[in-house]
């Protein structure tokens, strides 16, 4: 039994030397195979990271995907709520690629679906479910990330530059408001926020490469929104934005063509953001003076940023109206601050060690005066004008402000009212029962006049009646004389006779002289 | 089971192709009916059995892990491992199928490969057993092999139906293929191996 049992396994496959057979390199191929795939799908997987969100809205657990680009570099695995159960947190596997991305400025948001006035974004998330989107930044590399709750702006490395807009009042202007440059979408607005201060709205805008170069030191920046109608004296204007502008507000800029490439500002310059484009348009000067006009009587009309006008020309605004009391006299006047903006005035033959102040003294000397006047009469509006009058005197105040007094005079309407009081004063003072009087009289006499003309009236009747007479005998004449009329016909036989007898005394006088000699010899009877 | 003596041991080999039996003689002679040559065992058996199995081990992780197939609908593509099918039937309350799918493909490949394992190890380290219960599981394993191949025509069947372009699309992944090399590699380790050797071992 032994022996057959030791010959068996020598004969039978249990035999361990023998050859090796090629069976044994379908495991190593397998092996091989497998072990790669192994190690494939192991070194491309890439980290694991976890999003804090809002919101699950749209998320599924190994469905929702990570994207750059709309390239697949991650895949949603779990969806937690957080400890403090307001936000989610979704734990994401992600791609090997990937790792360079996952830096602490990295911003992740949802994508769905949005319809809005810019535009409709993220449409193929209706059917295909939401998905996180991945815009890269830099800083250090982390594996935690606070998801946006919404899409940023700028969600490529676009290349620009951002800058910083101040403006008092926002308006309907609010991230993603568009930047227009001569009509150009040329940029958005990327955050606002309160300054410091609490005085003023900043906003951050990004202007795309290479419009970025035309925002330079004079660059104005106005809001384009809606339709701004003005009418002037050569009628209405109508100024509108671009469409999307003019139903959800926008961003224009413009810079002169006087700044140079050398002008170009900085990124994160401040601007400020105008109202209204005519108020980019007005130059603004920053060396200003300031000056106080006390004017008499009312100042009903005039406003805070009335322009103060030389020769019809705005030299400046008015930028306080206040009432004063003086306890002592218990007079009451008006105290107008004004901002005169000499630089407007351009100098010619400019004199050296001259300030402005001093030059604007010697035009108060020269007659240079202040007077309220109506800009418009239709709202009643007034306005500061300057004007030379060279014979008025500087009435100056005891004055309480900080600011040299301009000198005053009453304004036109003022000076209107008083001469037309003193004509009328000139006609209380007139005699006028005296006049009265005397024109009785002088009717009287008139009477007296008008009875002697009457009188000689009449007698012109008979004049005028003879004269119809003697008209009348000379029709008769002269219907006599009319075609048809016996007397008419005689005289025309007596004419027709005359010319008869004129005829023959023409032809004995051609006979006479062709033959003068019938005469003496008597007609020739040939 | 003591009383039966084997063919081998009373000098008879039989012919593998004709089944004549034949007198044990040098070892390469040739079958007297049919001519092929003759084996007393399948040569090389438990070699041969050992690379399979371990080659079906080896393809049976990536049929695992990987995504069997791809579905893609809308453009946007969900690939499925066989496990994770699994649990999509169970979330669909479809149990039953669930179950099937189970066995014919994760559980069948499995025992088939541990079974033919245990055989192995049986007959190579001598272990004495119940041969007749033994030769059953290898019985059992060598007739339940081909119903494994259930997932991959499921896959073929659907990539044929389910080619709508960019709406819907079914893709195999590269587990179907490993999962299809298991199953046939697992036939031809059953194949291999030779049951006899269980009775041969069995000290009486």
């Amino acid at each position: 039994m032994n022996d057959e049992f030791s010959y068996e396994t020598q004969d039978t496959s249990l035999n361990k030397k023998a050859e090796l057979p090629l069976v044994w390199l379908l495991p190593i191929c397998a092996f091989i195979v497998s072990g790669w795939l192994i190690y494939k799908s192991a070194s491309e997987k890439g980290p694991v990271i976890t999003i804090d969100f809002p919101t699950a809205e749209g998320l599924e657990i190994d469905k929702t995907k990570i994207r750059y680009l709309d390239v697949e570099i991650g895949k949603v695995t779990d969806i937690n709520i957080n400890q403090d159960a307001k936000t989610i947190q979704v734990t994401a596997q992600m791609h090997h690629t990937a790792e360079n991305y996952l830096n602490q400025n990295t911003s992740f948001w949802v994508v769905r679906p949005q319809v809005g006035l810019a535009g409709i974004s993220g449409l193929n998330t209706l059917i295909s479910g939401a998905y996180i989107e991945v815009k890269p930044g830099d800083g250090p590399h982390q594996h935690h990330f606070t998801g946006l709750p919404a899409a940023p702006v700028l969600k490529t490395e676009a290349k620009g530059r951002q800058f910083v807009l101040e403006t008092a009042n926002l308006g309907s202007l609010g991230p993603r408001t568009q930047i227009n440059f001569h009509g150009i979408p040329v940029g958005e607005v990327l955050t606002q926020e309160l300054s410091v201060h609490a005085d003023s709205i900043r906003l951050v805008i990004f202007i795309k490469a290479p419009y970025d170069q035309f925002v330079r030191k004079n660059t104005r920046f106005w809001k384009d929104s809606g339709i701004d109608l003005s009418a002037g004296a050569d009628g209405f204007k109508v100024r509108t934005g671009p469409l999307v502008s003019m139903l959800s507000g926008g961003i224009a800029f413009r810079t002169p063509p006087d700044d140079t490439v050398k002008d170009v500002k900085p990124e994160y310059a401040m601007f400020h953001l105008y109202d209204t484009y005519e108020q980019s348009t007005q130059i603004e000067y920053r060396n200003t003076l300031k000056y106080v006009m006390y004017f008499n009587g009312s100042v009903r009309g005039l406003t805070e940023g009335a322009p103060v006008q030389l020769r019809g020309i705005p030299i400046g605004a008015v930028t306080g109206i206040s009432l004063e009391l003086d306890a002592k006299t218990a007079d009451i006047r008006i105290p107008v601050t004004v901002d005169l903006e000499p630089d407007r005035i351009k100098e010619i033959n400019k004199q050296p060690n001259v300030s402005n102040k001093d030059m604007m003294s010697r035009l108060i000397s020269k007659g240079l005066r202040a007077q309220l006047q109506t800009g418009s009469l239709l709202t009643g509006q007034l306005l500061v004008d300057l004007d030379f009058h060279p014979n008025s005197k500087v009435a100056l105040h005891s004055n309480n402000s900080p600011y040299q007094e301009f000198p005053t005079i009453p304004s036109s309407l003022d000076q209107f009212t008083h001469a037309a009081q003193t004509i009328m004063d000139k006609i209380a003072k007139l005699p006028l029962n005296e006049l009265t009087t005397e024109m009785n009289s002088t009717l009287k006499s008139l009477q007296v006049t008008s009875k002697a003309a009457n009188g000689m009236l009449t007698d012109a009747k008979q004049t005028m009646g003879s004269a119809d007479k003697s008209l009348q005998s000379a029709d008769q004449l002269l219907r006599s004389l009319e075609p048809g009329s016996t007397t008419r016909h005689e005289i025309d036989k007596l004419l027709l006779e005359l010319n008869q007898s004129a005829n023959s005394v023409k032809q004995l006088t051609d006979y006479l002289e062709q033959h003068p000699e019938a005469l003496l010899r008597g007609k020739d009877d040939e | 089971m003591k009383s039966l003596p084997s063919a081998l041991r009373q000098g008879l080999i039989r012919c593998d192709e004709c089944g004549a039996l034949a007198q044990r003689g040098a070892a390469s002679r040739p079958c007297p009916v049919c001519g092929s040559s003759l084996h007393a065992r399948i040569p090389n058996s438990l070699q041969r059995t050992l690379a399979f199995l371990l080659c079906g081990y080896a393809l049976y992780v990536p049929a695992n892990i990987y995504p069997i197939m791809t579905v893609t609908q809308f453009g946007v593509g969900e690939t499925h491992t066989i496990l994770g099918g699994i649990l999509t039937l169970i979330e669909g309350d479809m149990l039953p199928i669930a179950i099937l799918v189970f066995i014919a493909s994760i559980l069948v490949p499995l025992l088939k490969l541990i079974g033919l394992s245990l055989l192995w190890l049986c007959v190579f380290y001598r272990w004495q057993v119940n041969a007749r219960r033994w030769t059953l599981m290898y019985r059992i394993i060598a007739f339940v092999g081909r119903w494994s191949m259930l997932d991959i025509f499921m896959i073929s069947i659907l990539i044929s139906l389910v080619d709508l372009g960019g709406v819907a699309q079914v893709l195999a992944g590269p587990a179907a293929t490993a999962f299809a090399s298991v199953v046939v590699i697992t036939l031809f380790a059953a194949k291999n191996f030779d049951p006899r050797l269980i009775w041969d071992n069995q000290k009486i």
